[in-house]
């Protein structure tokens, strides 16, 4: 028998649902088919080429086809470049990465797309202010994208330890007991090639040390011993002189690092990335499947930091198919299409609602982890990525994978990266 | 000569290291590229893989592709792109450079005019210019003239990179040419353009169709100019697309090999047929 | 002469000569002045000003991107590949070029298919050996570490490129690879061209094989030696495509080209990176005009 309570219970959470999934039904425009038989070229990294059954559904919703073009993501920022130098544009929609807005947003290369989403949307998006130069959007946030620590429990369990390393200390002996018990030859997954991975890897380390990089002006804090910047390199290369990095790490990028992980080479993924905690537990894509968990970055402090390392689509002045490409990226921030991406590509959702979402219907693997170093998220630079953040990235790389091949010591590796990018700040 | 048992021997000896030397890494690529995915990840040393599969050649020319483990749109239209870009690229920088080669070196020999030893000089010394000297500027120019991503600025980049070797080459094919042939055509009462045309060109055909075959071959392998020269689709050539595809597929090896193989196939082609003519076209240009 | 241009109006032959042989090389100097003369002196001249299209204005800095390559580690460390990659595969290239073309200039019969299997390597894109070198030197998964660990020449898995010797050495490898043909094939036409009867003249005398190659073969292909190591040196000096691919932007095997490419490109400076090229330009043309002189010097000989 329906009691007025109940009745008024059931009405009321009736309404709570739907104001829930208001804004996810409200942003959600349907398409709009008056751009068809247009064709437009999107230029992705590998994580965001979309599969063929998503292209397929796009075409039917609005008749435009793309042309899909995947570069790794160390050679879209190249291409980007000499495209727009050139004043041509490389594609329609192209791969905005946090960490070049700065040096972007002031060669004035992209349209800003403040006013193509609309406000309930830009809403649900938070990641929006990352992409914020003199005030415009230059991009859309696809990926929400930072760093946390990925390990494989089989090879954990085999070691005997049950619990994940807090803090770096114990990631150490962690690893050499990994070792010792021959779960792996080498436990810790770590890029260290001249490429961006590594950088980022560096990064992380040192907020794991509970430091940053640049003080409020801009000065370098790494190159003095003791600082969190240097003990993080002295990580890297005391962890490659015991043998728990592999020595091949240093041709391989970290896309390379973490297919091998897949593969069950290694033990910890040091600097993983949120989305593959699904790709690892796929089993048609990885060889690991159920045995990989997340697990805070471990700290010296206590509080587990990271930072956020998002990326997203814009469009260059220079496109000559605007309003296609713009419907190409409402397209893809729609609900259902954000979840798919999650799905194929692991992207993690950077609409707020989609997140909560897939966390309420528990198909965020480890989600209570995620959501728990999500909270220890913070920007890498307060003030946005600097123009000079290319430099500072590369210096950082080439350095880290000579101090890997032995060729340089600490002291001189951070000098080394503190020098070119206090040059490239003063160019 | 006389050749004794132990020379024979130690030529014989020569000739298989040499060709080893030079066909192994080839066979090697080739076999991997023949290699299914799950094969190339063991280890152990084979000489033939144990199964042959197409494969990859399949995700290359086929009408599906694979990436991340998703199934993506083929990446044929891609590679037929830039294999046709590469093709265009290719002959219309040879077909310009041969002719004005043929007519220019004919110029610089047999004709004489103010500054000619100068100008040639000045020309075969381009040679010794190392491309990126003038790779900036030559940038920022044909933006200025908005010729990137054009054929016609992609062409004209590789005329002035091998003009300077065809000329040398076409000059010593006409300085080896008894000036008696033309001599007689001139008494007859033909001009010097006829007499170029129909009497000296024709004895000259295998030294321009040398001339054609390295230039084509410089054209077709071209990587660093068209990587900055060719950003998209609509000029890339094949070598530029390759590389792409290595960062794009970090670790389907067998899929990079067999790209590498496809494009290998023009170049090959080249050389099994017109052998002869290569030959002759690296020899001539090395008597100076 | 009939007078092409006007008939009717007479010129001297001499003048119509001059007038058809300008007509024909003008093509050819409009096409290299503009893409090659003009060029080089607009590097010239903006090596000394600022030139980075990120920013605004080009200011005049003189000879200051000079004095900071030469004062750059990474320039430093670029040169000193690059001397490396030169020394190693001029070396090599010569040494083995003339090893094979005494060896085609012996083998009679499949002469052809022989020429046609060492030609390949350097008629085949140069990016595409270089891939096809970078699988084979893989640690996991390459025939190198496979084949060696097989015959138990290794015990476990090297990872090559990890050393800077090792490395430089390799990456000259897949390039001597690729150029050794050309070595060949020039000092092959200089073999070709001598004639039997001083080798005969020599075996009635006595002289054994060594001998014979000593004093006559040698001498006689020392100015095709001589083409071919400068052709060499150039190549080597333009080093890219193999260590680009090889090793991307390490810093122990990157080339002076890279590194010109790096600066104008990735870090956007365009000026810094055309003062370096500036810097390589003079420098080969002082090589390649060296190598000129001497061979200058041989042919008069002749």
């Amino acid at each position: 028998m329906l009691s007025l309570k109940s009745f008024k219970k059931a009405a009321f959470t009736g309404c709570l649902c739907m104001a829930v999934s208001l804004p996810l039904f409200a942003a959600d425009a349907p398409s709009s088919k008056q751009y068809s038989g247009q064709t437009i070229t999107v230029l992705v990294p590998p994580w965001g080429t979309l599969p063929k059954d998503m292209v397929d559904r796009f075409k039917g919703d609005t008749g435009i086809s793309i042309n899909m073009q995947t570069l790794g993501w160390d050679e879209i920022r190249a291409k980007l470049i000499t495209s727009l130098v050139a004043g041509i544009s490389p594609a329609d929609v192209v791969e905005l990465d946090w960490s070049w807005v700065g040096q972007f947003g002031a060669a004035g290369w992209f349209t800003p797309l403040d006013k193509m989403v609309s406000a309930e949307l830009w809403s649900d998006i938070p990641s929006r202010k990352i992409f914020e130069y003199k005030s415009q959007t230059l991009a859309v946030p696809y990926n929400n994208d930072f760093r946390l620590m990925i390990i494989n429990k089989a090879h954990f369990d085999h070691a005997g330890i049950h619990q994940p390393p807090k803090t770096l200390d114990k990631l150490l002996a962690d690893a050499k007991a990994l070792k010792a018990s021959g779960a792996s030859k080498y436990p810790i997954a770590l890029p260290l090639s001249a490429t961006e991975g590594t950088a980022t890897a560096w990064y992380l380390l040192t907020k794991a040390y509970g430091g940053d990089l640049f003080d409020k002006n801009s000065k370098p804090l790494f190159d003095a011993a003791g600082s969190p910047g240097y003990k993080a390199l002295q990580f890297i290369e005391q962890a490659l002189k015991d043998g728990l990095i592999d020595p091949a790490s240093t041709g391989m990028t970290d896309v390379q690092v973490q297919d091998a992980f897949k593969a069950g080479q290694y033990s910890i993924d040091l600097a993983g990335w949120p989305g593959n905690l699904s790709t690892y537990n796929d089993k048609e894509k990885s060889k690991i499947a159920g045995v990989v968990s997340g697990a805070l970055v471990p700290s010296s402090t206590g509080a587990s930091n990271s930072f956020g390392l998002v990326e997203g689509l814009a469009i260059p002045k220079k496109s000559e198919h605007k309003e296609a490409a713009a419907e190409f990226i409402k397209w893809w921030m729609k609900a259902d299409n954000q979840t798919q991406v999650f799905n194929e590509l692991s992207d993690l959702p950077t609409r707020t609602s989609v997140l909560n979402a897939l966390i309420q219907q528990k198909k965020l693997y480890d989600g209570a982890v995620l959501l728990e170093q999500i909270k220890g998220v913070g920007p890498l630079f307060a003030g946005g990525a600097p123009e000079w953040y290319p430099e500072l990235s590369r210096a950082a790389s080439t350095a880290i994978n000579q101090l890997a091949k032995g060729q340089v010591s600490v002291g001189d590796a951070a000098k080394q990266i503190a020098d070119q990018t206090v040059k490239a700040m003063n160019r | 000569m006389r050749k004794n048992l132990t020379a024979r021997i130690a030529t014989a000896v020569g000739v298989i290291l040499v060709l080893i030397w030079s066909l192994a890494p080839l066979y090697w690529g080739l076999m991997s590229s023949l290699t299914p995915a799950t094969d190339i990840a063991n280890p152990g040393f084979h000489l033939f893989p144990p199964t042959i599969t197409l494969d990859h050649y399949a995700k290359l020319l086929g009408s599906t592709s694979l990436a991340q483990g998703n199934i993506t749109d083929s990446v044929w239209p891609q590679f037929k792109q830039a294999g046709i870009n590469s093709l265009i690229t290719s002959l219309l920088a040879t077909v310009v450079t041969v002719l004005l080669a043929a007519f220019g070196a004919y110029a610089f020999v047999r004709l004489r005019f103010p500054g000619r030893n100068a100008l040639f000089g000045l020309i075969v010394a381009t040679m010794a210019i190392p491309a990126y000297t003038v790779m900036i500027p030559l940038y920022r120019l044909l933006v200025g003239l908005n010729l990137i991503d054009t054929y016609v600025g992609i062409t004209l980049i590789y005329v002035s990179a091998f003009l300077p070797l065809a000329l040398w080459l076409m000059r010593s094919v006409y300085e080896s040419m008894p000036l008696s042939l033309e001599e007689a055509a001139w008494l007859d009462g033909a001009g010097r353009m006829y007499t170029l045309v129909r009497i000296v060109l024709p004895l000259a055909a295998p030294g321009l169709i040398a001339a054609a075959i390295l230039t084509f071959l410089n054209a077709w392998g071209q990587f660093m100019i068209p990587l900055t020269f060719s950003p998209s689709l609509s000029t890339k050539p094949l070598t530029v697309l390759i590389a792409e595809f290595v960062s794009r597929n970090y670790v389907d090896y067998g899929l990079m090999n067999a790209a590498g193989m496809l494009a290998i196939i023009p170049p090959l082609l080249v050389v099994v047929f017109l052998n002869k003519y290569l030959v002759s076209g690296l020899m001539a240009g090395s008597v100076k | 002469m009939t007078n092409l241009l006007h008939p009717g109006r007479f010129i001297s032959p001499k003048q119509s000569e001059a007038n058809i042989g300008l007509m024909l090389a003008l093509p050819i100097a409009l096409v290299m002045f503009l893409l090659v003369f003009f060029p080089v002196c607009v590097t010239l001249w903006d090596s000394l000003h600022r030139v980075a299209p990120m920013r605004a204005g080009t200011p005049f800095i003189g000879l200051k991107h000079y004095w900071d390559l030469f004062h750059d580690d990474n320039v430093r460390a670029a040169a000193l590949n690059t001397s490396v990659y030169v020394v190693f595969t001029v070396l090599l290239e010569t040494v083995f070029g003339v090893f094979v073309a005494v060896l085609l200039n012996t083998v009679k019969v499949g002469r052809k298919w022989l020429l046609g299997a060492v030609i390949l390597p350097w008629a085949l894109p140069p990016i595409v050996n270089a891939l096809i070198w970078l699988w084979i030197y893989n640690p996991n998964y390459g025939v190198l570490n496979n084949f060696l660990l097989s015959t138990g020449v290794l015990n476990e898995r090297h990872v090559w490129m990890n050393d800077r010797f090792v490395a430089l050495m390799l990456i000259s490898l897949v390039h001597v690879w690729r150029m050794m043909p050309l070595t060949a094939v020039i000092v092959l036409a200089a073999l070709q061209s001598i004639p039997h009867s001083l080798y005969e003249a020599a075996e009635l005398d006595g002289a054994g094989n060594w001998g014979k190659f000593r004093t006559i073969t040698l001498p006689l292909i020392a100015s095709a030696v001589a083409i071919a190591l400068t052709q060499s040196t150039l190549f080597a000096f333009n080093l890219f495509d193999e260590a680009w691919v090889l090793s991307g932007s390490s810093l122990d095997t990157r080339t002076v080209l890279i590194q010109v490419y790096m600066s104008a490109f990735q870090d956007m400076q365009f000026s810094y990176g055309m003062a370096l090229s500036v810097i390589v330009m003079f420098l080969s043309l002082a090589i390649s005009l060296f190598y000129v002189l001497r061979i200058y010097r041989e042919t008069r000989f002749d």
